[in-house]
């Protein structure tokens, strides 16, 4: 439902946009019980091909567009995410997946170069430039971090003309996103987060979210020959309402006095000292304000509302009571559940939700498939991995790519692959996994230069879970390899999954989580004490005592007569009397 | 004892420094052997000589001045006593060999003891107005470079070094600031005191204090001193040469023919015995080994019993500076307690609904109970998703299924987690209500945090013996067949803890539980940080290894590693968080114990306090010891103290192995040329004159190299080492009626198959040389086994290495003894033998803790089939067939 929604949103969006440039902004809230929210900031601006190219631009970020000429990318994809995408209990992602990236930073761009050496450096050119950009460590991305994927994705935009185009991807698992990535992403809007949703976006409440994902796609739109080149930011997160409506002043969970705890009191031995927590409180109210800490601050007076019912929605339970800012005007959209809302263009815009017995809910859409990957067995030589496919669906079988790309120092072991298939009946039975696996891209890695790179295309029948496992080994870094922080481990950057749903046009993507992977490690505090202390010793007692011992000492006249004894010293003295005698001839022969 | 075989040549020539140690003249003797008394009298506690003895400036006074002679003498310990012996003897023979042992005597004991102690008192006390102790034959040592560097600076003025020239005199002073520099607590200015005596001594002013010659010598000839003492100096070294013997032409040559410093025949005797001695490869290669295994047990054991003293231990500190416990505020109070309550109310009720009528509640975990508990869970907002599990050991099924519920770490990504279990049943099979309701209570109230980095995972088993094992394995994919995968799974595991409360009453102190299976034990920081957080924070005592009182005495502390290597050396699981130790995941146990003040809120904040510093870490716990023994709450031993102890112990089978093998490299000799000259073959070149020369040659021709006949001895061992295979899988496989019964019959089979194996033996007429191969590969395999248990199993090794010390000893019993003392001793033998075999060691240790055999057995096969414990392998691959091949040595000779 969401998808078709948000789809519906995009289209009116773009069929808006393809006139000229021109920027658009929405905000589109929904609950989930317990207690969550989703926030998904949208912000798209257009700017024509020929502006862009003539370096004429008006709602087109300048620093990036800049960056994106001289790295001659046609095409860019960047995600900063953090936390995990709780599919049981908020159902499918937004926007398909399609805009959320693995944990930490991920990218991937289509360059225009003549051949691959090209491509790599102008890709090279890219991460440095965007690292700068976005405060991130996007200049990690070696070669060892970099991939070029054969199925897991396709262009977004029109290329037209553009022959010789190549995609490179690459990921940063263990990156950190925070503030100093936000507000490189805000400069980026035309009212840099003064006004509009944006004014929502502050690092503190962001940053608290269990979930969060920053997206910027560039891509170049065309309708016939006139093309526009489309900058869209997203940043989707949900938040806890809870934690979020507690106020800054008392941040701490301290226990709620005794009298305000929610209490079954229908329990016999229920008492002033005694309470059963109610098992179902219901969704607490909750309004803007209180969730993030301010209101939305009037309309960005650049945006483009033409088209659109409102810029902030809200897809709710249609008996709960919201009460918006004065002022705005409301509009319900055809399905019950979507009220959308355009604030005034110049005062403060808030949203009151009432709280909410369950009786009815929003139907959350059930994700096409479950995945799951986690490292398993023990120890610092060997492991295993494990990706569990779960298909929920009770008809339909699934297909999809399945893409990851392993560091250098994880060594699949790709004839260990085996699939065990767990049907409806709940009995577990090994396959074969070409039963299971359509086709395979492998791509071994090469210590220290490149990682694995596996795609794989597979089909999980229905109601079944799919188990893929292979063995690999870790390899053993030599003393510079490992980063000088604390050694929690090393990251592996999470597998894309690909659905291809005919029906809906456009791919599905889920992500597993990030893992990490232990390698025997040296307590490098003891070989450095050991070395530094006994080569203190060493080189204070032994070395100026082995000196004196080993050193001859002679006076002067000695050491030139002992030198006279030597072949060099011989030789020498050879030499210089062949030279007298040499320059005794000459000068007799003057 | 044994009846000497041929011996080889000795492999070293230990002559030298034998006759350097036994020329020592009589004075450096006395004063080498009064260092070794103080340092040995140090030893015991109640008397401290240091105190007694050393220079104090302060405790200085006129009844106290015994201290200006006595501080060279004592030492503050072993390494201190080494050091100064080693310094000082070679100065002080040189002296004494010069001067005379009457002079050194005078010197020593009178001026040149007091007068380093009087400048040094002056300075220290009047000039820099402090008080530090000073000890030590150290200043002896320096007197003596400074006396003889100005002897050298007489002859060889300068050092030069290029254009500089260096006095020689001065090298003392470089020594002493070196040592001063290099070595810890050593006194610069002690040293610089004694080194300008030693000037002054060097330079001649301090001639006045030598007594006159003519006074010394009428002493010596009056008591005649020269003929009564050995070793003695004479005044007069010019009559009697630098030992007081004159080399004569006709002594024996050769590094080895020194002769001792004596005179007269009155030592006669003494010099031939030391000279049999040095001279006897039947003293090295038979009596030596057994010296020197009985040796090393008695240091093994020693070693033990110092362990608890306090230099041999140490104090605990956390070493994981990321944990930070007690940083923290905890929360965990007020209106949580009124949940707690809640809850435990809410699953008391569903306990009471079955087996009422009996008058005694069921106590066992129900579906409904687990149905409550999940919808409490999910109620809390966790991820909750259950496992089921079935063992099978010893004919008994025991199956069950796990609960567990993920707190997902607000932002996290899945990659580390940390485990709170909360089993049903307590490791002792009581009711853990109030854990399981501790755990619940900490589960809403952990959600509410946003600061956590790693998941917490709460695990609820039904019990605490397999419901963890289960878990664990599953979610490292390692489970057997008849364990269900887990569903739901986050990222590695950094710690553990397990909440036992398993009575109503409030509580007074906690029990940290820590040994794992197989003896692995979790890193010390979590422990010290359980220990920290509880003590220290909550105010909560803390105690180990069920020493309920304990007042950091000797006995107290001994007390309670003997238990803790007990317990690791069965390696069994002693709580839910044993089945962590393997898979390298640091767990420990908090249980509550006694009837104090403590309720389960203070429980609740401990393990708050823990969660909070596990969820600080960076790492994984590497810092701190994996290897220790701990002997209260704040003192442990770590491995590199505690292991030569089992070392040693392992050493001693492998010293007598070696020895054996080199025995039986040579062909015998007839036995009564040995026992007449009973002297080493002597080298061809030297000059013997003596009748010794025939017999030696004689001997020398007898004793050539043989050829080892391997094929039975090995066979044997290995054989009987395979063998040990049988009885694992029997007492692994039986069902759980048969364990006594198996027992008793293994004692009998273990009685008779010695005797057996002997009669094969002594039929296939086995020489004395198999025989000795046969107990030297079997102990050879033995130390070798124990020693690497040892770095594996500390206690283990060492319990196991006590009970196999009489294999070293035991051999087969000469043909050539009389035969009723004959029967008599390997009889008993085998008596002796029989009481330290496995099975009655079994008995025994079940009779003396007071439980059945079964019970130990079956929880021995339950270790083997669910924990993965190795204890029985080593019994009986390692222990009995070393143990069988010890009876049939001594079996051998009733036939």
């Amino acid at each position: 439902m969401t998808t078709i929604f948000l789809f519906a949103l995009l289209v009116s969006a773009l069929s808006a946009a393809s006139a000229a440039s021109n920027y658009h902004e929405s905000l589109n809230l929904q609950p989930f019980p317990p207690s969550s929210l989703l926030a998904s900031f949208n912000f798209k601006s257009n700017t024509t091909q020929t502006s862009f190219e003539k370096q004429h631009f008006q709602y087109f970020p300048r620093a990036l567009g800049q960056i994106l000429q001289h790295a001659n990318t046609r095409e860019l994809h960047l995600r900063f995410t953090t936390g995990r995408w709780d599919s049981e209990s908020w159902g499918s992602r937004p926007w398909d997946g399609a805009k959320e990236g693995g944990t930490g930073v991920e990218l991937w761009a289509w360059i225009d170069a003549q051949d691959d050496e090209t491509a790599f450096a102008k890709w090279i050119t890219l991460t440095q430039s965007l690292s700068g950009l976005f405060c991130a460590s996007l200049n990690f991305i070696d070669s060892t971090r970099t991939t070029r994927p054969v199925a897991s994705f396709e262009p977004a935009g029109d290329h037209i003309g553009s022959e010789n185009l190549h995609l490179l991807h690459g990921t940063l698992p263990g990156e950190v996103v925070c503030t100093e990535n936000l507000t490189p992403f805000l400069k980026l809007l035309p009212c840099k987060g003064k006004a509009g949703v944006a004014s929502l976006l502050d690092g503190h409440k962001l940053f608290d979210a269990a979930w969060q994902s920053m997206s910027i796609d560039v891509r170049p739109v065309c309708a016939g020959t006139d093309c526009l080149v489309q900058i869209d930011q997203t940043v989707d997160i949900v938040l806890d309402i809870d934690r979020s409506k507690r106020s800054r002043a008392n941040p701490i969970p301290r226990p709620v006095p005794g009298d305000k705890l929610d209490c079954d009191t229908s329990k016999p031995y229920h008492a002033r000292d005694t309470c059963y927590p109610q098992e179902n409180p219901g969704e607490k109210a909750w309004s803007i304000t209180e969730l993030f800490g301010r209101s939305i601050s009037g309309s960005c007076p650049l945006a483009d509302s033409q088209g659109s019912d409102g810029t902030v929605c809200l897809r709710i339970a249609p008996e709960r009571e919201v009460r918006p800012s004065p002022e705005s005007v409301e509009t319900r959209s055809s399905d019950e559940f979507t009220r959308c809302f355009t604030p005034p263009p110049s005062t403060a815009f808030d949203l009151a939700v009432s709280e909410h017995k369950i009786q009815s809910t929003v139907p959350l859409d059930e994700p096409v498939l479950y995945a799951e990957r986690t490292i398993v067995g023990h120890g610092q030589e060997r492991g295993g991995m494990r990706i569990i496919f779960d298909n929920p669906s009770s008809s339909k079988a699934v297909d999809f790519i399945y893409f990851e790309t392993l560091p250098w120092f994880l060594r699949p072991y790709i004839h260990t692959l085996q699939a065990t298939i767990t049907g409806l009946d709940g009995v577990r039975r090994q396959v074969r996994t070409s039963e299971i696996i359509k086709e395979t891209f492998y791509r071994p890695g090469i210590d220290r230069e490149r990682g694995t790179q596996l795609e794989l295309g597979l089909s999980v029948p229905p109601g079944s879970r799919v188990t893929l496992n292979y063995d690999f080994e870790k390899a053993i870094l030599r003393y510079t390899e490992y980063p000088p922080d604390a050694n929690r481990g090393f990251n592996v950057a999470p597998a894309v999954i690909k659905v291809s749903s005919p029906e809906a046009g456009r791919p599905i993507y889920l992500r597993t989580t990030s893992l990490l992977l232990p390698l025997p490690t040296p307590d490098f505090s003891m070989p450095y004490n050991v070395i530094i202390l006994t080569s203190t010793v060493i080189a204070l007692t032994f070395g100026s005592i082995f000196n004196l011992l080993v050193r001859r000492f002679v006076t002067a006249e000695e050491a030139s007569a002992l030198r006279a004894q030597t072949l060099k010293g011989r030789l020498g003295g050879k030499i210089v009397a062949l030279r007298d005698k040499v320059r005794g001839k000459s000068s007799k022969v003057e | 004892m044994v009846s000497p075989a041929a011996l080889p040549p000795l492999p070293f020539n230990p002559s030298r420094v034998r006759s350097y140690l036994l020329r020592l003249p009589l004075f450096t003797r006395l004063v080498v052997l009064v260092i070794i008394l103080f340092w040995l009298l140090e030893l015991q506690t109640v008397w401290s000589v240091v105190q007694w003895g050393s220079l104090i400036p302060d405790e200085i006074g006129l009844s106290t001045m015994y201290r200006l002679n006595t501080y060279p003498v004592i030492h503050t310990g072993f390494f201190h006593t080494f050091i100064n012996l080693l310094a000082v003897t070679p100065l002080l023979e040189r002296f004494e060999a010069e001067h005379g042992t009457l002079t050194a005597i005078a010197l020593f004991i009178g001026p040149l003891s007091t007068l380093p102690a009087g400048i040094y008192l002056v300075i220290e006390k009047f000039i820099l107005h402090s008080n530090t102790a000073v000890a030590g034959a150290s200043v002896w040592a320096f007197l003596l470079l400074g006396s003889e560097s100005i002897r050298t600076f007489k002859s060889n003025p300068y050092f030069s070094l290029g254009n500089y020239k260096i006095p020689t005199w001065t090298s003392p002073l470089f020594a002493c600031v070196l040592v001063w520099i290099l070595v810890p607590n050593t006194s610069f200015l002690g040293h610089l005191c004694s080194v300008l005596i030693g000037y002054l001594l060097g330079l001649g002013y301090l001639k006045f204090f030598v007594p006159p010659e003519k006074i010394l010598r009428w002493i010596e000839g009056k008591l005649n001193l020269l003929g009564r003492l050995p070793h003695y100096v004479s005044v007069d070294q010019k009559t009697y040469g630098r030992y007081g013997v004159l080399p004569t032409a006709g002594a024996p040559g050769g590094e080895r023919g020194t002769p001792m410093s004596f005179l007269g025949g009155s030592s006669m005797a003494l010099k031939s015995s030391i000279r049999k001695l040095r001279n006897n490869p039947q003293f090295l290669f038979i009596r030596l080994p057994y010296i020197l295994s009985f040796l090393c047990i008695v240091a093994g054991v020693v070693w033990l019993f110092l362990l608890p003293l306090d230099d041999y231990s140490r104090k605990n500190y956390i070493s994981e500076n990321a944990l930070l416990p007690g940083q923290v505020h905890a929360y965990f109070s007020g209106s949580e307690q009124h949940i707690f309550r809640g809850y435990k109310k809410e699953l008391e009720g569903l306990l009471g609904n079955e087996g009422s009528e009996e008058g005694q509640k069921n106590e066992e975990r129900t579906p409904v109970i687990s149905d409550k508990i999940q919808s409490i869970l999910r109620a809390a907002g966790l991820k909750v998703a259950t496992q089921e599990y079935e063992y099978t050991s010893s004919g008994i099924s025991h199956r069950g299924e796990n609960i567990y519920a993920i707190i997902q770490a607000p932002r996290g990504d899945a990659t580390e987690a940390i485990v709170l279990v909360a089993a049903w049943k307590t490791v002792n099979g009581e009711l853990n209500l109030n854990g399981v309701t501790l755990a619940l209570t900490l589960a809403r109230y952990f959600k509410r945090w946003s600061l956590w980095s790693k998941d917490i995972i709460f695990v609820l088993p039904p019990d605490s013996k397999t419901g963890t094992q289960a878990w664990i394995d599953a979610y490292h994919d390692m489970q057997p067949s008849t364990v269900q995968p887990l569903p739901l799974k986050s990222g590695a595991l950094q710690g553990g803890l397990v909440i036992e409360y398993p009575f109503n009453h409030r509580f007074e102190n906690l029990h940290i539980v820590y040994d794992g299976v197989n003896g692995q034990l979790p890193n010390l920081d979590i422990f010290n940080t359980a220990v920290s957080i509880a003590g220290g924070q909550m105010g909560i005592g803390t105690r180990l290894q069920e020493m309920w009182e304990h007042n950091g005495s000797y006995e107290k502390r001994l007390q309670t590693m003997l238990r803790g290597m007990v317990k690791q050396g069965f390696g069994y699981a002693t709580g839910a968080h044993s089945s962590f130790m393997p898979y390298h995941i640091d767990a420990i146990t908090l249980q509550t114990h006694g009837n104090g003040w403590q309720d389960e809120m203070a429980l609740g904040r401990t393990v708050e306090g823990l969660t909070r510093s596990l969820n600080n870490l960076l790492e994984h716990l590497h810092q701190s010891f994996f290897f220790y023994l701990l002997m209260q709450t704040h003192r442990f031993v770590s491995i590199g103290t505690y292991l030569p102890s089992a070392m040693l112990i392992a050493g001693n089978f492998t010293i007598m192995a070696i020895a054996l093998w080199l025995r039986t490299g040579y062909s015998q000799g007839s036995p009564n040329v040995i026992a007449a000259t009973n002297d080493e073959k002597t080298s061809e070149k030297s000059p013997l004159t003596s009748p010794d020369k025939a017999d030696s040659v004689e001997q020398e021709t007898t004793n050539k190299a043989a050829e080892r006949q391997l094929a039975l001895p090995l066979s044997l061992v290995v054989g009987l080492h395979l063998l040990g295979l049988i009885p694992l899988y029997i007492f692994n496989n039986l069902s759980h009626g048969n364990y006594t019964l198996a027992t008793l019959i293994s004692i009998v089979t273990n009685a008779l198959l010695p005797l057996l194996l002997a009669a094969l033996l002594s039929r296939n007429s086995t020489t004395t040389q198999q025989t000795h191969l046969i107990k030297s590969l079997s102990l050879l395999l033995l130390g070798l086994f124990l020693s690497t248990l040892a770095t594996l199993n500390f206690s283990l090794s060492f319990m196991i290495g006590l009970l196999c010390a009489p294999l070293s000893f035991v051999h087969r019993i000469s043909a050539e003894t009389a035969p009723v003392l004959r029967y008599t001793l390997s009889i008993a033998g085998l008596v002796f033998l029989n009481i330290l075999s496995p099975p009655v060691v079994l008995l025994a240790g079940c009779a003396y803790f007071g439980v059945s055999v079964e019970t130990v057995l079956m929880e021995a096969a339950f270790g083997w089939d669910v924990w993965g414990m190795w204890t029985q392998v080593v019994v009986w691959c390692v222990w009995w067939p070393t143990w069988v091949v010890g009876g049939a040595l001594v079996g051998v000779s009733l036939f």
